[in-house]
C-alpha cells in the first residue's frame, strides 16, 4: 500500500514538475516585447560601437612596402602602420604629370594617407594617398659659423652635427624675453646660441641642410645634452 | 565479507599513501644541494634615467586628427618659464605660457596633412619635443 502510494506521488510530483517547466518556457506578450526591446538594445549597441570602431584620420609615413593591396609605413613617431588600399584609392604626387598609381609609389618616400581608421584591427582604410615633402627641423646649439659661405655648424641634443645653408630665402628671428618675437640675420647669430632650424634636408648630404627659417634664443643656453654632445666631438681621440 | 574486504583495501591504501608521502617528506628534507650544483644569479642595478626638468603636454589637437577649419587652435601645458615653439610648414609662433603653464595658439592649415612641430625650452636650455599630424579636408568618405 505504501509501495503504491509512494510510486503515485512521484508520478504527481513529475507531473507538476512538466507543467511548472512547460508553462515557463512559454512566452507571454509581455516577454515578446522585452524580447523585441533586447533585439532591438542589442542591434543599436553593435552599430554604435560600429560606428565608433572606425574614424577618419590622417596620417605621415615613410614608406616600408609597398603591395597592390597593402601599403607599410613609418609614422612620425617611427611605429609600422598598415594601410589598406582599395579600388576607391586615389593616389596623387605633385610632382607627377599624368596618371599617379600604386605602382608609382616607392620604398622610402614619404606620403600622406587620409582614410578610415579601424580601432579594432588598427588599420587605415586608405582614401586619399599623396606624395609630401615634410620640412625637416633640428635644434641645438650653434657649434660653428663660417661668414663667408652663410653656413653654420649645429649640434643637435641626439649629438647629430649638420651643416645648414643659410640662403636669400632664409628668414631669420630671434627671441628674448624682452623684444619678443623679432626679425633678425644671420651676422646675429653667435656660438652656442640655442638655435631651431628648418628646412630641407640635402638629398645626396644627410648632414646638410637648406634653412627656410631659423629662430635663435640669445638668453637661453644650449641643452646640457648639446653641450655633453660637444665635449664628446671636442675630446680629443 | 565483501564489506570488510572494501574496508580493508582502503585502509591498505591509505596506510600505503600516507607512508609514501611521509617518506618523500624525510628524503626532501634531509637532501643536500653542494655548492657546485648552486647558480648564483644577480640583477644588475638599472641606472636611472635623468628626469627632465621640463614637461610637455597638448591637449589640443588630437594626433592624426581630421579637420574641416584651415584655422587650428594648439593648446596644452608645459613648465611656467619655458618658451614654446609651434612650428608648421608655413608658419612659426613662440609663446610664453601663463602663470599656471597653459598656453594656446592658433595656426593656419594647408590642404592635406600637416606636421606641427611644438618645441617647449627651459631656461637651462633643456627642451621637450611632440610631432602630430593634423589634416586638413572638406572630403566626405
Amino acid at each position: 500500500m505504501i509501495k503504491k502510494g509512494l510510486v503515485f506521488l512521484l508520478t504527481v510530483n513529475c507531473y507538476l514538475l512538466i507543467v511548472v517547466a512547460a508553462y515557463a518556457a512559454t512566452p507571454t506578450p509581455v516577454d515578446k516585447i522585452q524580447e523585441i526591446r533586447d533585439q532591438l538594445i542589442t542591434n543599436i549597441a553593435s552599430r554604435v560601437a560600429q560606428l565608433k570602431l572606425v574614424e577618419k584620420r590622417g596620417i605621415i609615413g615613410v614608406v616600408n612596402d609597398v603591395t597592390n593591396t597593402q601599403i607599410s609605413v613609418a609614422d612620425l613617431q617611427n611605429n609600422t602602420r598598415f594601410v589598406d588600399v582599395d579600388e576607391l584609392t586615389k593616389f596623387s604626387n605633385p610632382a607627377f604629370k599624368g596618371i599617379f598609381g600604386i605602382s608609382d609609389i616607392t620604398k622610402d618616400s614619404t606620403i600622406g594617407i587620409l582614410g578610415l581608421y579601424n580601432k579594432e584591427s588598427r588599420r587605415i582604410l586608405a582614401r586619399f594617398v599623396h606624395v609630401v615633402t615634410t620640412p625637416f627641423i633640428i635644434h641645438g646649439g650653434v657649434a660653428a659659423i663660417d661668414s663667408e659661405s652663410f653656413s653654420l655648424s649645429i649640434t643637435t641634443e641626439e649629438g647629430k652635427q649638420m651643416t645648414v645653408d643659410i640662403e636669400n630665402i632664409t628668414r631669420t628671428f630671434s627671441y628674448t624675453p624682452d623684444e619678443g618675437y623679432i626679425r633678425s640675420g644671420f651676422s646675429k647669430i653667435k656660438e652656442n646660441y640655442n638655435i631651431i632650424v628648418s628646412g630641407a634636408l640635402d638629398i645626396k648630404d644627410e648632414s646638410r641642410m637648406t634653412a627656410t627659417r631659423v629662430i635663435f634664443f640669445p638668453q637661453i643656453p644650449v641643452s646640457p645634452k648639446v653641450n655633453s654632445a660637444l665635449e664628446r666631438a671636442h675630446k680629443p681621440k | 565479507m565483501k564489506t570488510e574486504k572494501l574496508i580493508l583495501s582502503f585502509i591498505a591504501t591509505a596506510l600505503g599513501l600516507l607512508v609514501a608521502g611521509i617518506a618523500f617528506y624525510l628524503f626532501q628534507a634531509t637532501k643536500t644541494i653542494t655548492p657546485t650544483n648552486t647558480k648564483t644569479v644577480s640583477f644588475a642595478t638599472p641606472t636611472p634615467t635623468p628626469i627632465p626638468s621640463i614637461f610637455l603636454t597638448i591637449d589640443r589637437p588630437k594626433d592624426e586628427e581630421v579637420v574641416n577649419s584651415k584655422v587650428l587652435v594648439i593648446s596644452g601645458k608645459t613648465a611656467s618659464n619655458a618658451v614654446v615653439v609651434v612650428i608648421t610648414e608655413t608658419s612659426e609662433d613662440v609663446i610664453e605660457p601663463a602663470e599656471n603653464g597653459d598656453f594656446s595658439t592658433t595656426v593656419s592649415l594647408t590642404d592635406g596633412q600637416n606636421i606641427l612641430e611644438i618645441i617647449s625650452i627651459a631656461p637651462n636650455g633643456e627642451s621637450i619635443r611632440i610631432k602630430k599630424t593634423v589634416t586638413y579636408s572638406l572630403e566626405e568618405f
